[in-house]
């Protein structure tokens, strides 16, 4: 009998491989962390004069600073409104996710426990809203938030836009979670003599605490996270989201990679932690809403 | 037995429901529109007023309009009309026309006792050249130089000069800004400016303020409640003779109510055009008024008339261009007055035919019983729809109406100047998606001989494919091959390797998108420089189609190929060992094992996922935007860019609506698509 080693081949041409894929991977990430910590405003590492010689060469692409210096970040919340920035992304993304939570629970607690007219056509619309690039929606939610009712550049506006992004997803995944709580509990406390409201407030939602709390955390990250519309809503540069912030770093003729570079590891690493312990549930997520639609 | 309501009482109450909601909308609108009709009106006559005394002023700084420009012998607009204002500051002789300015412009106004204030701004020295209003006196009469709190003067008359230069260099096809400015103040009072030009260039402004007069509308009540009561009644008087029944009955309503919105959009028709023609009336008079007023005040002040008054375009649109609806002689045009009638009444019809569907479609709600049935459903199951409700109510209101709001503003040339207006007044149909969809030219003919034509949809749609094969193509090999090799049993570090390379997933795109845009830098960027590292040339990466898709290809492969690696990756570990183990005993070779055993346990995730990253990549926004922003000249822009381009950065609202609904369409089409593929694969796997 061979060795089951015998057949498999080698490891380390495929070791090499993915070694490079992780350095492709890391490597934008080390750049960004070097920019940050450089202290300075341009996108290049180091400098390369004219006539480099063969190390200012390698200098210039080794993601290390120079000299490491917390300047960027002192400066970004000292004589930038950058904090101001993300105080309104915390704002704007914190009432999207109590009032995306709030109405999802709402709506999907009736579609996973009541049998009414609608209910089909009711879960089909939330379903075929996803379909709607956002993109799309621009034009007419421009119109109709900043031009009909006002609300251009206000924390309402942008609040609203986010919320009804985030409820069709919030509500098939709250419904898919009360499907799974017994039936018998909240008949038990009918019986007891409990309210439709007391069922719902006092049983079902302290039951789906880890399924309210996931949906919660993905809201929170649509409305941290979302570029576009905060870009297009939002004109008065102390309303600017962190996004739109940290995009005005470096858009148009604006060259402040410095900046750029420290506040998106701010803005960036709370999500990255909460994205890499959410993964599973949002790949499940996913990949049973495109099955279903 | 509780007796069941009858086919006649439901079929009168929906049909004096449905004529109510027909007939009340259609009056609305047609109130709305008469005040239009009187604000416009009033607006005409202001600018008859604004374009005598902008004539006056430029006669009255007369002598340097001679030399500047001859009046063309084919008649001038009012653009010339308005030209060679405040043309006095080189020499000596020149502070007389100053004067005289000045003094046309109190005499102007001591002939309209309804001008409030006039002011003459010149731009070259922020000069306030003359100005009759009460603030300006004494020690602050004109002329003078600007102070500060009159800013906003100065900015309106920039904000002119803009607009006249945007228009004339304007790319065609795109947004027109309005050249006079028109601002209603509150008590009536009309402000209006337009600029005043010399040479060519815009070189100051003019400015009025004067009181409008208001004509009160009333509203219409007679023939709302005739045209509500009268179908009523009809039906009435009809089911005594039809009887109880209810096919009989529903044909009776619904052709009563046709006929009762028919008539009543005649009517509604007439009323507007009678004003439309009391406006141009109007509207003709006061230009012979002004004409003769401002011949007077040139003779009194014995200023040489260096051209002719041009009086009849005087009445001009927001972007001085002539309406051509008074003629030479100075009375209404008949048949320019006729085409504006038709396209009244074209509106009209449709205005009609929207109302007698949505009446109709009342009318069938209650008559056949369908009321009656929601109510009871919605009251069985009250606490179900209390729950939903705001959800729901949160969808229809901020998803689904804007949907559809989008849809119809497609239909319209709606852009950021005709916000006020109503969709029926800015409706053209299908012509932006005949203009989007019609046009086949993507290539055209410079001098550099054929080349693309970027601005074209299929161009821009054949590249967004091409930007969607190649990345979801890259995404899958990357991720497929990765998580093969990662799935090998016994191989080592696999855990750090899996955290690390899904870490690029965990980055927020934009920030990915101008972290690249960072690193594709021509000058700075590290890219370029590890290319010359090896020797090469720096790369401008956005100055050529090809290096700039390359730029954005590289993002967002380095974004997407995590997707498809933990997908693949967890249904290459739910695949149970003991299939390998039996293809082993069976003498199956690896190759084998992969064909028959590893390819068809990843179809059921990788075809979900698949079709998730085509939809994904397909309305990637932020990569394209953020990192190559179309350049050079739109060659990599995608379709969902480019509308966005066409909506926030030319205003074509109308375009750009229709070009999004284009976008769906092709979305929606993939969707059906996809779906009957995989429901086809299920059925064979």
């Amino acid at each position: 009998m061979r060795s089951r080693r015998g057949d498999e081949p080698a490891h380390w041409p495929l070791h090499l491989f993915v070694g490079f894929m992780v350095l492709v991977t890391l490597y934008p990430i080390f750049w960004v962390l070097t920019i940050a910590f450089s202290g300075g405003q341009t996108p290049a590492i180091a400098d390369v004069p004219p006539n480099a010689t063969a190390w200012e060469r390698v200098r210039a692409v080794i993601p290390w600073p120079e000299h490491v210096s917390i300047d960027n970040f002192r400066s970004l919340f000292a004589d930038q409104p950058f904090a101001r920035w993300l105080a309104n992304s915390v704002v704007v993304a914190g009432f999207t996710t109590l009032l995306g939570v709030f109405l999802s629970c709402t709506a999907a607690y009736a579609f996973s426990r009541f049998r009414f007219p609608g209910r089909r056509t009711g879960l089909m619309a939330f379903l075929v809203s996803q379909m709607f690039p956002g993109t799309l929606m621009l034009i007419p939610l421009y119109i109709i938030i900043a031009q009909w009712l006002n609300l251009g550049s206000t924390f309402t506006g942008l609040v609203l836009v986010y919320t009804v992004t985030a409820i069709p997803f919030c509500v098939w995944m709250m419904k898919g979670y009360f499907d799974t709580i017994p039936k018998e509990l909240e008949e038990s406390a009918l019986i007891d003599g409990a309210s439709q409201a007391t069922i719902f407030f006092r049983i079902v939602l302290p039951l789906a605490k880890p399924a309210v709390a996931v949906t919660a955390l993905f809201s929170f990250m649509t409305g941290w996270n979302e570029f576009i519309q905060a870009a297009t809503l939002m004109n008065r540069e102390d309303m600017y989201t962190g996004p739109v912030g940290l995009r005005f770093f470096v858009g148009g003729f604006s060259q402040q990679w410095g900046y750029f570079a420290a506040g998106s590891i701010v803005a960036a690493i709370p999500v990255m932690v909460l994205f890499l312990f959410l993964q599973k549930y949002l790949v499940s997520g996913l990949t049973a809403g495109a099955v279903k639609g | 037995m509780a007796s069941l309501p009858s086919h006649r009482r439901r079929f009168l109450i929906g049909l004096a429901l449905a004529a109510l909601l027909g007939v009340g909308l259609g009056a609305l609108l047609l109130a709305g529109s008469l005040a239009a009709e009187r604000r416009e009106r009033a607006e005409r006559k202001a600018v008859v007023t604004l374009s005598a005394l902008a004539a006056v002023v430029d006669r009255a700084s007369g002598g340097a309009a001679e030399e500047a420009a001859p009046a063309e012998p084919g008649g001038f607009g009012l653009g010339e009309e308005l030209a060679a204002v405040a043309q006095n500051q080189t020499a000596a002789p020149q502070k007389d026309e100053g004067d005289k300015v000045r003094r046309a412009v109190a005499r102007f106004a001591a002939g309209h006792p309804q001008v409030t204030a006039i002011r003459v701004v010149k731009f070259d020295g922020r000069q306030l050249e003359a100005s009759t209003a009460s603030a300006d006196r004494g020690d602050k009469a004109a002329p003078r130089a600007l102070v500060l709190d009159e800013k906003p003067i100065y900015d309106l008359g920039q904000k002119l000069r803009a607009a006249v230069e945007g228009n004339r260099q304007g790319a065609e096809g795109a947004a027109r800004a309005p050249e006079i400015a028109i601002e209603r103040r509150p008590q009536g009072v009309l402000m209006l400016a337009a600029p005043a030009e010399r040479g060519g260039e815009v070189a100051g402004m003019v400015q009025i303020e004067m009181r409008a007069e208001r004509e009160p509308a009333a509203f219409a009540w007679l023939p709302f409640l005739a045209a509500w009561i009268a179908p009523v009644v009809a039906l009435l008087l009809l089911s005594l003779a039809l009887g109880d029944r209810r096919w009989l009955l529903a044909a009776a309503a619904a052709l009563l109510l046709v006929i009762d919105l028919w008539a009543y959009g005649r009517y509604a028709s007439k009323i507007l055009a009678a004003e439309r023609r009391r406006s141009s009336e109007a509207v003709a008079a006061q230009i012979g008024e002004e004409s003769k007023k401002a011949e007077a005040l040139l003779a009194e002040l014995a200023i040489p008339a260096a051209k002719p008054l041009a009086p009849t375009l005087w009445d001009a649109d927001q972007f001085r261009q002539s309406r051509g609806l008074i003629t030479a002689t100075g009375t209404v045009d008949e048949g320019r007055l006729g085409e504006l009638a038709g396209a009244d009444a074209g509106r009209m019809t449709r205005s009609v035919a929207t109302l007698a569907a949505l009446a109709l479609a009342l009318l069938a709600f209650v008559g056949l019983g369908w009321a009656a049935r929601t109510g009871t459903a919605l009251r069985e199951h009250r606490v179900a729809y209390a729950y939903t409700l705001p959800a729901l109510i949160g969808m229809l209101l901020l998803v689904f109406f804007p949907f559809f709001y989008g849809i119809v503003i497609s239909f319209t040339n709606a852009n950021i100047y005709n916000t006020g207006k109503s969709v029926a007044e800015t409706w053209v149909g299908v012509a932006n998606y005949i203009d989007i969809l019609s046009d086949f030219r993507m290539m055209k003919h410079t001098a550099e001989g054929l080349v693309w034509n970027y601005q074209n949809f299929y161009y821009t749609l054949l590249f967004t494919i091409g930007w969607t094969v190649s990345n979801v193509a890259i995404g899958v090999t990357l991720g497929l091959t990765l998580a093969l090799i990662l799935n090998l049993p016994g191989f080592a570090l696999r855990p750090l390797y899996r955290v690390l390379l899904i870490l690029p997933w965990a980055v927020p795109n934009y920030i990915t998108s101008l972290i690249f845009k960072g690193m594709f830098h021509r000058q700075f960027g590290v890219v370029n420089q590890i290319i010359q590292l090896f020797g090469g040339p720096a790369v401008p990466w956005f100055e050529r189609p090809f290096t700039s898709f390359l730029a954005v290809l590289t993002t967002n492969g380095w974004l997407s190929f995590p997707f498809m690696m933990v997908i693949s990756l967890g249904a290459l570990q739910s695949i149970p060992a003991d299939l390998y183990e039996a293809a082993r005993v069976d003498g199956a070779t690896r190759w084998q094992q992969f064909r028959s055993i590893t390819l068809p346990s990843l179809r059921p995730a990788l075809v979900p996922a698949v079709i998730l990253s085509v939809i994904w990549t397909f309305n990637m926004f932020n990569v394209i935007y953020l990192v190559s922003a179309g350049e050079p000249g739109g060659s990599t822009e995608i379709l969902i860019t480019q509308s966005y381009k066409l909506a926030f950065e030319q205003y074509r609202y109308g375009y750009a609506a229709a070009y999004s609904a284009i976008i769906f369409m092709i979305l929606l089409a993939y969707g059906t698509w996809q779906n009957r593929v995989t429901r086809a694969t299920e059925a064979i796997g």
